[in-house]
């Protein structure tokens, strides 16, 4: 049954080839547009090198230090992170890093911008760089404050051109590291291990930050198992009320553990304060739905006339006794097939799609792909789609009376 | 009243040339109710359709009351069609989506006309033929008699001196047929309307004045 | 006729629901777009206020040693050194002219503020900047002046320098020039002593805000110390100046960070993030409207070919080609006016809820008209095509199709 409805589907998808044609363009358009924001989220959030153990990292981005009369919100301060934030119970491992920052230097007289971010050693443990040349700067490094550079594939284009940049000096800002490692460029949609130049925290030119429990940086925690997230977030709130404050005007400070998901959901929700992934990932979906709504009503009515085209053969296969729901089947099984179609052709289109958008300004070091995960949710978004502009068409086909059919009218 | 010389109808496909009428000559004079006989094929309607100017013939000349109609345009013949003549179909023909008035009142719509006059001349058309009660039901709420008799409603609403019937009584039964034909005789002899009809059911042409037969698309008599 | 087509329209409203829907759906997303599209542009004509030509910025980190633990002590000598750079920044024979201010055109910090003023609440984008600083961005005063060195000497008010919007929003028709503005719980009052055509520092297709600047004298002052230079340099000036510039600031002030770029560059990156968004939602707009079109150009041919019957039956009563024409246009028409309207009912809420009080009736209406005649045209184009293919039907052929 199934292998003659699947002829007939395509039998007909040729007949009228204006209106394949149309639905076609609607379904792949809307699966193109989906996909490509699919592939944007699953390049942000999903698990990626240097994010290899994304599932068990849980950061420290932000605190509210409050008093009497003001209240400031941001990251937080090494001094809070480092002194209230080590061992947490299940954290396997803890690393500081500053969010990057621009940074001028002159190479032959011309003026580049790098982005510099500032690390523990640590931080080269907790995420998975791939080096192309030598290694990480350690924990030693950063306690002597030793001046050397990580930097990425390309910074060492701009400073040194095709050549090898190990042991060689780059000068940021007017001062001047030592390169120790290469590594693959990095986008700047991953915000945790984004940077062009990385270096000691303690390289820094001031060590006020030392002390400090607001602004600037960040705490990283690689936890045994996303099961310990509850017990670090408790625990860090607890600890957050024995913190010895040092500034004047402020008297609480709260800090607050979050996924990277859970960050996005605050720095996108209205108030800015909490973020509910949940309700961020429910968001997006009621999003979705919104955008597929005009086409989804686009292929109704399109579809909707393809049945009035075809009454005569309803009327006929009614009158040879087929059932409402045979038929039903029938036409969603059509329009499904439609879908995918409509899906392979967007599968293909997506890809010239990312490439257009990694090669924009939109972002630096883009590197969006295809993947089966994509695909998954390209191939789930097409039946989908095909289900639910198929079966209002498919229950109004089945209520066509055969006589009425039979004389090709319904009114 | 109508004058047919020399008509020729071929329809050109690709390769093939199929002659629908050759060599037709009819006279119809004002007042005058003929039938057209003929088997299937046989070029009825196609004859119907060259009076009613609705199809152009590829030979030959129409004239209508004195004016060679052959050369006309599509603006004035629709203006003919609508003022001159009215058209009366086996299936009706009637919009479903159109109540039994707004039906009626198709033909007055293609001239400057106040939309009471032409409720008043449709109201007036569908109690010529008996169907006053009828008038806000939809073409589906009716019996094919009922059906048809609001296609001549419509036929004669604007006036028409014509009256072109392509087998008015095909889909109706013998009772229905008589009625129909009954209303088409009375607008002949009372109203002086010209009534040409296809048929072929031999009882209700003996009912006319005149035969013109036809055979593969030419006159036998 | 129209009454006619009405009825044919209405009677089939099961059918033309959906259209009406779908016309329905996509003027409201096309408004949505042509409101942005249109507030930008509307506001791309207003004046900017300042001029960004050969326009640099130096971006100051001081770096601070310690923080808040002797706040005076620490901003004293930093404003001790700001005043030797900036003399040293005027030296250069390259800059024409420089001052400092706190909040640059392009950048993304902003510095607001506001009060109760008779008895409502006045918001206001805040600003400082030195002496030169309306010199250096060519700043347009339509009454009063800016800043001069004698108001750094401590008179007993605070001069301010206002723009139009922030003045009409205080004193409506009066003048106000010399009329005194105090907040609340402030021991000093403001006194206005010009108003400024207005400064955009979010660039041209920024919405107009009401603006305060005060006088910045690197000095002891109440609040923060600017911590930019801008400085107009002489034509012809080269990018290979930053290097220079940096390095001697650098020389001047080792702890410190310092950024040089020209404001021309930060206006283009401002621009550009302003317009992607608009961009990508114009062009998914764009093709929906596409999607949308060729699906009711799909429709309606559908419906010609089924009304073939109807449409031979009213040429045989003879109507002619225009006419059978006019009528498949009109009943599209119906059927988009009756969406439209829908549309309109929508969106008229957005102005009696005040939802939208930042955009204005001009703007507002502009882009309800703009949308409007695009669906309309759009739904007309639908519509030719099948009208052209009702024109074609042989009348003859139409009434024995069964």
């Amino acid at each position: 049954m199934l292998k003659n409805y699947v002829k007939i589907a395509f039998k007909v998808l040729l007949r009228r080839k204006f209106f394949t044609f149309i639905s076609l363009f609607a379904i792949s358009f809307t699966l193109v547009v989906l996909m490509v924001a699919a592939a944007l989220l699953d390049h942000m959030f999903a698990t990626f090198p240097p994010e290899t153990r994304n599932d068990r990292t849980i950061t420290i981005p932000y605190v509210r230090a409050s008093g009497e009369h003001f209240e400031s919100t941001g990251n937080p301060g090494y001094g809070l992170l480092d002194g209230y934030c080590r061992n947490l119970p299940g954290a396997e491992k803890f690393s500081i890093f500053c969010s990057h920052a621009p940074v001028t230097s002159y190479v032959n007289g011309q003026k580049t911008v790098s982005y510099l971010k500032r690390t523990d050693g640590v931080f080269w443990e907790i995420l998975d760089f791939q080096f192309l040349e030598g290694a990480p700067y350690t924990n030693e490094n950063e306690k002597n404050a030793d001046f050397v550079a990580v930097i990425n594939q390309a910074t060492r284009q701009k400073f040194f051109g095709s050549g090898e940049a190990i042991g060689k000096n780059i000068e940021l800002a007017g001062e001047r590291f030592r390169v120790v490692g290469v590594v693959k460029n990095v986008p700047d949609y991953r915000q945790i291990p984004f940077a062009d130049v990385w270096v000691p925290i303690s390289t820094s030119k001031s060590k006020v930050y030392r002390t400090a429990l607001r602004g600037g940086f960040v705490g990283l925690v690689l936890a045994h198992s996303p099961a310990d997230f509850p017990a670090i977030k408790a625990e860090l709130v607890s600890r957050m009320k024995h913190v010895q404050m040092n500034e004047t005007g402020f008297n609480k400070v709260e800090a607050m553990a979050e996924t990277v998901l859970e960050t996005t959901a605050r720095e996108v929700s209205p108030r800015r304060r909490e973020g509910n992934a949940f309700e961020l990932l429910a968001a997006g979906l009621v999003m979705a739905l919104l955008f597929m709504l005009l086409p989804t009503i686009n292929l109704i009515n399109i579809n909707v006339s393809r049945i009035l085209e075809r009454s005569s053969e309803i009327g006929v296969r009614k009158a040879f006794g087929a059932s409402s729901w045979s038929l039903v089947g029938q036409f969603v099984v059509e329009n499904i097939i439609l879908t995918l179609v409509g899906g392979t052709l967007a599968v293909a289109l997506t890809y010239p799609a990312l490439a257009f958008i990694g090669q924009s300004r939109l972002f630096l070091y883009a590197d969006l792909h295809m993947n089966w995960r994509i695909f998954c949710y390209g191939f789930g978004l097409a039946l989908f789609f095909g289900l639910l502009s198929g079966v209002f068409p498919a229950w109004k086909m089945s209520r066509l009376h055969p006589v009425q059919a039979l004389k090709g009218g319904v009114r | 009243m109508i004058h047919l010389s020399n008509v020729e109808k071929v329809y050109r496909t690709d390769r093939i040339e199929t002659v629908a009428l050759s060599n037709i000559n009819v006279r119809v004079e004002q007042g005058e109710f003929i039938s057209i006989m003929g088997p299937s094929g046989s070029g009825k309607s196609t004859l119907l359709n060259v009076i009613g100017l609705l199809d152009v013939p590829t030979g030959g000349e129409v004239t209508l009351n004195g004016r060679l109609i052959t050369s006309y345009g599509d603006r004035s013949l629709a203006r003919v069609r609508n003022e001159e003549i009215g058209f009366i179909f086996q299936t009706f023909h009637l919009i479903n989506d159109l109540s039994v008035v707004d039906n009626v009142e198709i033909p007055l719509l293609y001239r400057k006309m106040s939309g009471a006059e032409r409720r008043k001349r449709a109201l007036k058309a569908l109690e010529q033929v008996g169907l006053s009660a009828r008038v806000h039901h939809f073409p589906s709420q009716l019996s094919g008699g009922q059906q048809q008799r609001v296609a001549i409603a419509r036929a004669i609403v604007g006036g028409p001196r014509i009256l072109l019937a392509d087998e008015p009584t095909g889909n109706l039964d013998s009772q229905m047929g008589d009625e129909v034909m009954s209303i088409l005789k009375a607008l002949n002899s009372l109203e002086q309307t010209t009534v040409v009809m296809v048929t072929h059911d031999q009882r209700q042409a003996e009912k006319t004045a005149r035969i013109v037969r036809l055979f593969d698309g030419r006159q036998v008599n | 006729m129209m009454r006619h087509i009405w009825k044919l329209v209405w009677n089939r409203k099961r059918a033309n629901a959906l259209i009406v829907i779908e016309i329905l759906a996509s003027f409201l997303v096309l408004y949505a777009v042509t409101l942005v599209g249109v507030y930008f542009a509307h506001n791309y004509r207003q004046p900017l206020g300042f001029s960004y030509d050969r326009v640099w910025l130096v971006e100051i980190d001081w770096q601070r040693e310690s923080i808040e633990l002797q706040p005076e002590l620490e901003e004293e000598k930093e404003a001790a050194m700001m005043r030797q750079l900036l003399t040293a920044v005027k030296e250069f024979p390259e800059v024409e002219s420089a001052a400092a201010m706190s909040v640059v055109p392009y950048s993304n910090s902003t510095y607001s503020s506001g009060f109760t003023w008779k008895g409502r609440q006045v918001e206001f984008m805040f600003n400082r900047g030195t002496t030169d600083t309306a010199q250096v961005l060519d700043m347009h005063l339509t009454a009063g002046r800016w800043f001069t060195e004698a108001d750094a000497a401590g008179s007993s008010f605070r001069p301010v320098v206002i723009n139009r919007r922030l003045a009409r929003e205080l004193f409506g028709t009066e003048n106000p020039l010399g009329q005194v503005v105090k907040e609340e719980q402030d021991k000093v009052e403001r006194r206005v002593i010009g108003v400024l055509e207005d400064f955009r520092k979010d660039g041209e297709f920024s919405g107009l805000q009401s603006y305060m600047f005060e006088h910045a004298t690197l000095g002891k002052s109440k609040g923060g110390q600017p911590n930019n230079f801008v400085l107009r340099v002489r034509p012809g000036v080269t990018a290979a100046f930053e290097e220079k510039l940096t390095g001697k600031l650098r020389s001047m002030a080792p702890t410190w960070g310092f950024e040089v770029k020209p404001i021309e560059q930060m206006r283009e990156s401002t621009l550009l993030w302003q317009l992607i968004p608009l961009t990508i939602f114009g062009v998914i707009v764009g093709f929906l409207l596409i999607m949308v079109s060729l699906g009711l150009l799909g429709v309606l041919w559908q419906n010609v070919t089924q009304r073939t019957k109807e449409i031979g039956l009213r040429r045989a009563l003879g109507a002619t080609a225009g006419e059978v024409y006019a009528q498949i246009v009109s009943e599209l028409l119906v059927v988009s006016t009756f969406g439209l309207s829908l549309g309109i009912l929508a969106v008229i809420q957005f102005p009696l809820l005040k939802v939208v009080d930042f955009i204005s009736p001009t703007v507002y209406f502009t882009s309800l008209v703009i949308s409007l005649g695009i669906v309309y045209g759009l739904t007309v184009l639908c519509g030719l095509y099948p009208g052209w293919l009702a024109t074609r039907v042989q009348p003859s052929e139409a009434l024995h199709y069964e």
